[in-house]
């Protein structure tokens, strides 16, 4: 069996790992579908380094390879937040969105191809190192903010009695752990824009373009600098908290659109043939 | 925008304390600018969060509507009422109009209002001030590129210089126009070289029942699954450059594939030879000579007694078949005779034909390679035009057409288009053999061949003779490695499927796939394409006749002279012959790079240093 299939498996086994753990929480299938996924992780990283070493240059040369990424560095972030953070069901989200990401990937064209000269650079590694680590969180902000407008209409009189436990956090507190994955992530993918802006400068001679690539990830930037900032103004508008949490997960939604709509949507755009960058021109 | 100690929106308790100071701290600045009403707009949050909106939907237009296009184009797309709107709203150049460039000045005063107002001077500040003061300095240096940068391309061709460029624009017509640029220097290009990767190969199958195409692992000995179905591929040999020899063989006595080796003298000395197949290419042709040498293989003695004596073996002739009528009629080939099909609504036409389609000499110079014949079909329908071919009988089955129900076929144009001395040998299984010599239509002999026997050919000065028979013509096939180099290699690959195991050889320049026996799976070995893996030019730049700097560049790479940057942009896809620099020049640079480096900086310290920080001192005062 590929490599790339097992991994896909170990996702999958994870996420009913993580769905169990929902139904026992037990401390022994806590630790198993943590171990399961990162386990997955592994064999997603381990292809990663496979794939590198048998093509020659990094696994994100093409729509394929950087899916594969994706997943890997979705993953990732969602085991740091494991780790910092107690969490509950978003683990059975979690890896069925890496699985997702996997399952669009096989879809694409797998060969291995010679890299074009403009991608030879280390900013190029850079640029789509931090991209990567930031979609990954965006991701996972996703998934709490789902969860959160999921619970949201159940948990209206219930407020008064949330009790923690230790350091895990209630379901309904999960707007402000999307909040973290987003202050997490930003960092990254301002990064990502800079070193893509200092790179196009040095391969095509010009820092921004407005290059539809570009511009959309302009708009995924400001999508999220929006976020940050709204929170600022609810209060002077007289938006109860309530309401402006619901109004925040829905914005997060919307941005991980986005996100993928910029990653991976922008050959719908008319403008597409003009751009440098798109995946499928290459 | 984000305070110091505000940009968390869900807050603990001391933080929630330390924004009732801060805005107290605000509320007391603004009374002390007199609770100046432009001011306060100036600095608020909310029109930051207005702005960046705008700014989405900004952008989001700029990619759906076309950008920077000539407005022919416009009016071609979008008609030309919306290409006016576009034009007179900016909406055809979103990036550079004064809509756009007046909302990032806005950004520009909202971010400097919001930092002076929130300005203090402590350690944990530092990221909102730096993140801020960045984007200001990126708009700044942007503006200084939009106004003092220029940016263009030259083509230089190999051993010569330029001292211009040309930029691009849409003008105030909406046209495209080129504007020359001087440069204060020239640019000389020594050499430009295009440097190819290795070719790379790959194994695709592609199964027909599922239109699915997979690219397999080549690795000799493992054998794989194709995915999504039964069949499982074995590659047991690979040769980096392989030779596919091909040496004919007789396989049996049985006369399965009858074949002659015929060879052509002139005083003595070979002028032609080659084998000729009774069911394949039975023929060969000497257009110089007006020769042409045919072996027919009869059934039997009787049929080739019948047909020795007759001229023409074949009419040409075209068959009009309606399968669903139960129709199927013959024609003789007659140039532009209108024939009514007997019973039906049809009449067909033939307008022309040739002896080898797309051929563009005259009728008598071609070879008979592809004959086919131009036919009019009038129907209920209308007319319809098509090509017939000989030697692809289903073509019109596998191409559109107005009359699909219509199959037409025809037949005997190559035999029947005689040259003029037609050599024909005839052979039956009884092991009769006769040599027919015709010219200009008429028997002139009618003799028996024999083996290894030269005869004259009269008026070519000529002789032929046949040195050897197959009964069951085959080919051996041998692969042979001719190098250890990557050249033209090849695999052997064997294939498990419904029908059982195939194996042959599949070359790299094969045109062809090779299908396994149901005809589901097709393989194909290929050569992924010419890629490119490099391209440098070396470049020298010229001052008053002296050589000033000199930098071989590429992709990547560029030269730095006076302020002007030169990159590597692309080159002659034809001959490689001149080389695509672009010329740019961005004094904003260093500015729009320092907000860079703020911006990163200020992130960083926002949402990782500074809640690092935090934590560490309030653990410090639990303590």
């Amino acid at each position: 069996m590929s490599l790339i299939n097992l991994t896909l498996i170990a996702y999958i086994v994870a996420s009913v790992a993580y769905i169990a753990r929902e139904v026992w929480m037990s401390v022994a299938i806590k630790w198993i579908s943590l171990g399961v996924f990162i386990l997955a992780f592994c064999f997603n990283l381990t292809w990663l380094i496979a794939r590198s070493i048998k093509a020659g240059h990094p696994p994100f040369s093409n729509l394929y390879e950087s899916l594969v990424f994706y997943a890997c560095c979705t993953a990732l972030v969602y085991i740091i937040f494991e780790f910092i953070y107690n969490f509950r069901v978003i683990g059975a989200l979690a890896s069925v969105l890496a699985m997702l990401i996997l399952l669009y990937a096989t879809l694409q064209d797998s060969s291995i191809r010679p890299i074009m000269p403009a991608l030879k650079s280390n900013w190029m590694l850079a640029h789509v190192i931090t991209y990567m680590l930031g979609y990954g969180a965006f991701g996972i902000s996703f998934i709490t903010s789902c969860i959160f407008l999921a619970v949201k209409p159940f948990a209206k009189n219930k407020k008064s009695n949330e009790v923690k436990k230790g350091n895990e956090i209630s379901l309904i507190n999960f707007d402000k752990l999307s909040y973290k994955l987003v202050a997490f992530g930003f960092p990254f993918l301002t990064l990502g824009i800079v070193t893509g802006a200092v790179w196009a400068k040095k391969a095509w001679g010009d820092y921004w373009s407005w290059d539809p690539k570009e511009t959309w990830s302009l708009i995924t930037w400001l999508a999220y600098l929006a976020y940050l900032h709204t929170p600022l103004i609810f209060p002077k508008m007289n938006i109860s908290k309530s309401k402006s949490s619901v109004i925040l997960a829905f914005w997060l939604l919307i941005s991980f659109g986005i996100v993928n709509f910029t990653f991976i949507g922008l050959n719908y755009l008319p403008s597409a043939a003009d751009s440098e960058h798109i995946y499928g021109s290459q | 925008m984000k305070n110091g100690k505000q940009n968390q929106p869900h807050m603990t308790t001391e933080a929630k304390d330390d924004r009732k100071k801060t805005n107290q701290i605000s509320i007391n600045q603004s009374e002390r600018r007199g609770s100046n009403k432009v001011w306060d707009f100036f600095c608020s949050v909310k029109l930051a969060v207005v702005i960046i909106l705008v700014l989405v939907v900004a952008c989001i237009l700029g990619t759906v509507i076309l950008q920077g296009r000539t407005l022919d184009e416009y009016t071609a797309k979008y008609g030309y009422t919306l290409a006016t709107f576009f034009r007179i709203t900016e909406l055809n150049n979103v990036f550079y109009s004064y809509w756009f460039a007046f909302l990032l000045v806005l950004l520009c005063a909202n971010l400097i209002c919001c930092t002076i107002k929130r300005w203090r001077n402590t350690f944990m500040q530092t990221g909102f001030i730096l993140t801020h003061l960045s984007l200001v300095l990126i708009l700044v240096g942007g503006v200084v590129k939009f106004q003092l940068g220029v940016k263009g391309g030259v083509n230089v061709y190999e051993g010569k210089s330029v001292n211009y460029f040309l930029t691009q624009l849409i003008n105030r017509q909406g046209k495209l126009d080129y504007v020359k640029k001087d440069l204060p220097f020239s640019i000389a290009l020594d050499d430009f070289i295009l440097e190819k990767n290795e070719p790379k190969f790959q194994l695709v199958s592609y199964i027909k029942n599922k239109d699915r195409q997979k690219i397999l692992e080549v690795k000799v000995g493992q054998r794989q699954r194709v995915p999504g179905s039964g069949y499982k591929v074995t590659i047991k040999d690979y040769i980096p450059d392989a030779e596919l020899k091909q040496e004919p063989v007789n396989t049996s006595d049985t006369p399965d594939n009858p074949a002659i080796f015929v060879k052509l003298l002139g005083s003595d000395k070979v002028t032609a030879e080659g084998w000729l197949l009774a069911h394949d290419r039975n023929y060969y042709e000497d257009k110089k000579q007006n020769l042409r040498v045919e072996y027919i293989w009869l059934s039997s003695q009787e049929e080739l007694e019948k047909t020795v004596s007759s001229i023409e073996t074949a009419h040409p002739k075209i068959s009009v078949m309606i399968s669903e009528q139960g129709l199927s009629q013959d024609y003789p080939m007659e140039l532009n005779k209108t024939f009514k099909l007997e019973g039906t609504n049809y009449s067909i036409r033939m307008l022309q034909y040739v002896l080898n389609y797309g051929d563009r000499r005259p009728l008598a110079e071609q070879p008979t390679d592809n004959p086919s014949v131009q036919v009019e079909i009038n129907g209920p329908d209308g007319s319809e035009t098509r090509w017939v071919f000989e030697k692809f009988p289903d073509w019109d089955k596998m191409h559109p057409a107005k009359y699909k129900n219509l199959k037409i076929t025809c037949s005997g144009i190559a035999s029947g288009h005689m040259a003029r001395n037609t050599i024909r040998l005839f052979q039956s299984p009884e092991g009769k053999q006769v040599m027919v010599s015709i010219k200009d239509n008429h028997i002139t002999s009618a003799i028996p061949w024999e083996l290894e026997k030269k005869y004259t050919i009269a008026d070519l000065n000529h002789q032929i003779m046949v040195s050897n028979y197959f009964p069951s013509f085959d080919f051996k096939k041998e692969v042979i490695k001719k190098s250890d180099e990557v050249g033209m290699p090849a695999i052997f690959v064997e294939v498990e499927g419904p029908s059982g195991k195939v194996d042959d050889w599949l070359f790299s320049n094969q045109q062809y796939a090779t299908w396994y026996t149901d005809n589901n799976l097709a393989l194909v070995y290929e050569s992924t394409g010419d890629s490119i893996k490099h391209f440098t030019s070396k470049l020298r730049i010229e001052e008053n006749g002296q050589t000033v700097a000199e930098k071989t560049i590429r992709v990547n790479d560029p030269l730095t002279y006076k302020g002007y940057v030169i990159y590597q942009s692309s080159y002659d896809p034809e001959a490689g012959s001149f080389s695509g620099l672009q010329v740019v020049k961005d004094p904003g640079i260093p500015i729009v790079y320092a907000g860079f480096g703020a911006l990163c900086f200020g992130v960083v310290f926002i949402f990782y240093i500074k809640p690092f920080l935090r934590k560490k001192s309030n653990k410090e005062v639990e303590e």
